[in-house]
């Protein structure tokens, strides 16, 4: 079949602002939007940049918007956008452009300076006070459960850059970091709960979240974020009260 | 773009869990009042009717708690709102100060109202 990707182009040492350029190609139903970034750079523009390393959705690198959502290249088959007929040349093209709200480095690189900042914020590692056991510190099955799905995020900031919270207040915490603080205060052997619990309950924090659940929409992992942020919420609730 | 951390400024739980509270009553008290004032005639509209209601001990405590739970959680949603935006602390103080003391205007405005009859 015969596809357009219209992709953001800018390049800050010399473009005055951004601008979207045209590539029509011959793809396969089955390819993925990264295959298709891949052959565009390497057979008809080289300059065009993005992010990727792993391919198969584990490193969280190729976070882009696709058709205005945010997603993962290497994850989503042009099939799964609507263009499926190999025999067909489809007039609407495929739009392709970083992930909204952050700097953008070049093309489809945006700076993460930001994020991972959020991300430090919450103190993304076990902390204990208590003397280490013999053996390690050991967890139920049902103690793990309690943190499963939010230790599946690969930290790729499709959420946070989807929350409008985060577009109207930059320096909001947003969801991702908000994620990582749960998978540690609901972590049965982590002894920072209250630490963290304070860096959350802050202005620029949890209460700038008004579940309005683009997080869950965007998240490539199909973690229910917003369900995490709500058991925070009532963590903190009961905390104060 | 900076990103700025976040001494611990207590709490927003509190607000938060009153804003739910109060929404709760408010709902209950909003369908309330469409089918009492507008679907229902027969409850009245007339001056006399009204001075009636607002006689009796049980509309007034339910008309000094719809007062006082309507604006806490009207005002306390607007104050929400404007808190999603990054503002100079000037104007995050004069935006606070100007709904506290209307909020307190509309407060003393609804509550004398009410204790007159
Ligand atoms: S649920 Fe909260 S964190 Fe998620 S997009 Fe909405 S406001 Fe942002
Ligand atoms: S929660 Fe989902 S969308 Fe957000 S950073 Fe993790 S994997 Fe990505
Ligand atoms: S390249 Fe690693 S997640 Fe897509």
């Amino acid at each position: 079949m015969k596809v357009t990707l219209r992709i953001f182009r800018f390049n800050p040492e010399t473009d005055s602002e951004p601008y979207y350029k045209d590539y029509e190609i011959e793809a396969d139903p089955k390819d993925r939007v990264i295959d298709v970034l891949h052959y565009i750079k390497n057979e008809i523009d080289g300059t065009l940049t993005f992010r990727r390393s792993c391919l198969h959705g584990i490193c969280g690198s190729d976070g882009m918007r696709i058709n205005g959502k945010n997603m993962l290249a290497c994850s989503i088959l042009l099939q799964d956008l609507g263009y499926s007929d190999a025999n067909k040349t489809y007039k609407k093209p495929i739009v392709i452009e970083p992930l909204p709200g952050m700097p953008i480095i070049k093309d489809l690189v945006t700076d993460f300076t930001d994020f991972w900042k959020k991300y430090e914020a919450v103190k993304p590692y076990l902390i204990t006070k208590s003397p280490p056991p013999e053996r390690e510190r050991l967890q139920s099955p049902e103690d793990v459960e309690l943190i499963m799905e939010a230790s599946k995020c690969i930290l790729c900031a499709c959420c946070t850059t989807s929350c409008p919270s985060t577009w109207s207040n930059e320096d909001y915490l947003g969801p991702a970091a908000l994620l990582k603080a749960y998978r540690f205060i609901f972590d049965s052997r982590d002894e920072a709960t209250d630490e963290r619990l304070d860096i959350i309950d802050t202005p620029n924090g949890i209460w700038r979240c008004h579940t309005i659940f683009h997080c869950v929409q965007a998240c490539p992992k199909e973690i229910n974020i917003t369900w995490h942020i709500s058991k925070l919420k009532q963590k903190l609730v009961e905390r104060e009260i | 773009m900076s990103f700025k951390h976040y001494g611990s400024r207590k709490s927003g739980s509190v607000g938060w869990l009153l804003q739910r509270i109060t929404g709760i009553f408010l709902i209950f008290a909003m369908v309330g009042h469409y089918i009492l004032m507008h679907y229902t005639p027969e409850t009245g509209h007339s001056y006399e009717q009204s001075i009636a209601r607002f006689s009796n001990v049980y509309w007034k405590m339910f008309y000094l708690t719809f007062i006082t739970l309507g604006l806490w959680h009207g005002l306390n949603g607007i104050w929400s709102i404007l808190r999603d935006f990054k503002m100079k602390s000037w104007l995050a103080i004069t935006l606070y100060g100007i709904i506290v003391i209307s909020g307190f205007a509309f407060w003393v405005l609804g509550v004398s109202t009410a204790l007159k009859f």
